[in-house]
């Protein structure tokens, strides 16, 4: 068989659910008997009480990528990874799965808290679709790398939610699958076992093998995926580089609790509804675009990291026809998407291309990356989608969100000065 | 029905393996655990053989290694059936986690209880000893009528716990069918004793009743099977048995079918 380049291929996939306080008056053999008995006409299922999760969703999961799904609670992530898992079947639609896979959806499935570790290996490896051989043949490296030491083989009952989890994560992820699923578990354990668990991920990307992950941490779908689908409202609403699909991602966030601001309500406060369009249709009187961002520090060089108490320059290229009045903006963000400000500067009428340069005396930021976002607009008018670039900072070294200019003094009072004194 | 069978062959390792960890368990919880298993039976077939055999007077031989030559295999049959209904609708743990092969379960808990069935055999034994009643070449016959009530335990399983998924009260029907299925099959009673029957309308010679009974009550045949191999020691009538066997058959398929359709909204339901 030759090999598909597609690990996943999910066509037109629908999928619904009853709803259930529908069919609880006719969910027991009870009501239905009697409804036999006393000839009523069985009730056409109604679609309107039918939820759907899902409502045409194509995906291509491309063979050896990391592929981040994002999007809200409700928004039918975890639906769709159960579609693929084959826990549900889709309601209409095709899915093809192409390789063993892996889904670590729930760790731990099937332990039975009366037995040992060495035994829950055993049945819950065969229960992810490893052979017995298989699993005596992993055992050893299994134990190794869930760290138990001799609590392998007391009970699980006994152990520590952390123990539990390490095992279930060694177990499921020594399944060597072709495809592996994970929702939201890499924070596994401990610092130390976290940062095993990430290094066992890369070594499973590195490896060639297809992951599919949902998470609700834009930061790791950024630094980690190949490729990121924005699942919203049951449809695929953006697939394609992850930090343009989670930046985008971001400004729908942002818009929605803006409005929410403004209202009260929006398509926040509804679970699974799907986020507001933001605006992004060019202006069509005129264009006023970036066309180039870059970040120097006072020397005018752009290092690899710039000094919290160093100053960063941002340097917008723009192109403005015809001759408008523009507004120029820059926000920065930080790696958990939260703003960190936000500059606007009126700068009069412009034609043509030039650059504007923000001077930031000052950066005054703790250790991180940080974003970029610079933006112009023609007065009146909604800015395209911003330019982006990434910033590091180092040297900071605090706790928190700003690094304040700062210097300490001790002056002690007058009488402990006497005491302690000469 | 025959993808059903093929893919719970496929899946035998697993299989296996639960059947062993559900023995395990009920083997390891105490140190009781294995006594536990025979203790319900010997204190079952103590209550029946007081009721039965002393008060009652029953005219049957040997009375306790009589009853407790069919309470054995029952024990098999009632608690696979009981069992086997909430197999399906208690693993919500597996169903909705990891893709797991639903047909499994139930077949789980017939395996665990076959097991538990042939471990009891020695108890048997022991009380046939006491009343210098030694097993007999008769007990190659053990094997087809295992196979027929194992087949036939499978097929009502499977149904019922595909059932029970979506009508949860189905689950305390089965427990009221069973204990009436209890009387109305020779268990306690012996089949050759039955007498003709004159009522409603009805004439029917003994003979006539028997058959009646064999015939209509899949667990009737197995049952005096089993009485033919333990108790007289003589081979099983064969026809009932084969009856049991078609019809076990019809139901496997009407059950896999069954199963196989409502199969997928089990990960809904549970």
């Amino acid at each position: 068989m030759s090999a598909p380049t597609d690990a996943i291929v999910l066509r037109d996939v629908e999928k619904s659910f009853k709803k259930t306080s529908r069919r609880k008056d006719s969910t027991t053999l009870k009501t239905e008997l009697v409804r036999l008995l006393t000839f009523q006409k069985k009730r056409e299922d109604e679609p309107a009480q039918l939820i759907q999760a899902l409502k045409g969703v194509n995906l291509r999961i491309p063979r050896g990528k990391t592929v981040g799904l994002v999007g809200r609670n409700g928004s039918g992530k975890s639906t769709l990874l159960k579609l693929v898992t084959g826990i549900y079947s889709p309601t209409r639609g095709s899915i093809e799965v192409h390789g063993r896979i892996s889904a670590l959806l729930e760790l731990g499935a099937g332990f039975h808290p009366d037995f040992t570790g060495r035994e829950n290996i055993l049945i819950n490896g065969i229960i992810l679709g490893m052979s017995r051989a298989e699993v005596k043949a992993r055992v050893e490296q299994i134990i190794e790398y869930a760290e138990l030491g001799d609590f392998i083989d007391e009970p699980v009952r006994t152990y520590s939610s952390g123990m539990f989890m390490r095992l279930a994560f060694a177990v499921a992820t020594h399944v060597d699958p072709e495809i592996l699923i994970i929702d939201e578990i890499l924070s596994v354990g401990d610092e130390h076992f976290a940062r095993k668990s990430h290094a066992k991920m890369s070594e499973f990307r590195h490896g060639g093998k297809t992951i599919l992950l949902v998470t609700h941490s834009l930061a790791t779908v950024e630094s980690w995926c190949d490729l990121a689908a924005w699942i919203d409202g049951g449809t695929v609403r953006m697939f394609g580089d992850p930090r343009q699909v989670v930046a985008e991602y971001r400004r729908a966030i942002a818009a929605a609790e803006a409005e929410a601001q403004k209202t009260g309500h929006s398509a926040l406060s509804a679970p699974g509804l799907a986020l507001p369009q933001t605006s992004s249709a060019p202006a069509a009187s005129g264009t006023a675009n970036v066309t180039g961002l870059r970040a120097q520090d006072a020397s005018g060089a752009s290092p690899e990291a710039f000094l919290t108490d160093g100053g960063l320059d941002v340097l917008i290229d723009y192109e403005v026809t015809p001759r408008a009045a523009v507004r120029f903006g820059v926000d920065l963000t930080s790696a958990d998407g939260r703003l960190v400000f936000s500059l606007g500067h009126d700068a009069g009428e412009l034609d043509g291309r030039g650059t504007v340069r923000l001077r930031l005396a000052r950066l005054g930021l703790v250790d991180g990356t940080y974003e970029l976002l610079a933006t112009v607009s023609r007065a009146g008018e909604p800015p395209a989608p911003p330019h982006r670039l990434a910033v590091k900072v180092t040297g900071g070294a605090l706790a928190g969100v700003v690094a304040p200019a700062h210097g300490w003094t001790v002056e002690p009072a007058a009488t402990a000065a006497r005491a302690s004194g000469a | 029905m025959i993808r059903n069978l093929k893919e719970l062959y496929q899946y035998r390792a697993l299989l296996f393996a639960l059947t062993a960890r559900e023995l395990k368990a009920r083997y390891r919880a105490s140190v009781l655990g294995f006594f536990w298993t025979f203790l319900n039976p010997t204190l079952n077939m103590l209550v029946y053989v007081l009721v039965f055999g002393v008060i009652l007077s029953t005219s049957v031989e040997r009375y306790p290694y009589f009853l407790f030559c069919g309470l054995i295999p029952w024990v098999f049959f009632a608690s696979s059936i009981l069992g086997g209904t909430t197999s399906v609708s208690d693993r919500k743990d597996l169903l909705t986690k990891v893709r797991f092969p639903a047909q499994v379960l139930p077949a789980t808990v017939v395996a665990t209880n076959l097991v538990n069935f042939l471990l009891s055999l020695p108890l048997l034994f022991l009380l046939g000893a006491l009343y210098r009643d030694w097993p007999s070449w008769h007990l190659v016959f053990l094997v087809p009528v295992l196979l027929v009530q194992t087949f036939f335990t499978l097929a009502v399983t499977y149904l019922l716990s595909s059932l029970n998924v979506a009508f949860r009260d189905l689950q305390h029907i089965v427990a009221n069918l069973v204990q009436m299925a209890f009387f109305l099959t020779p268990v306690l009673w012996n089949v050759e004793n039955v007498s003709d029957v004159h009522r409603f309308g009805l004439h029917l010679s003994a003979q006539q009743m028997q058959d009646v009974i064999l015939y209509a009550n899949p667990m009737a045949a197995v049952m005096s099977a089993w009485r033919d191999i333990f108790y007289k020691h003589a081979a099983p009538q064969w026809q009932p048995l084969l009856v049991v066997a078609g019809v076990s058959l019809v139901l496997m398929w009407i059950s896999s079918a069954v199963f196989e359709r409502r199969r997928e909204e089990f990960a809904e339901l549970v």
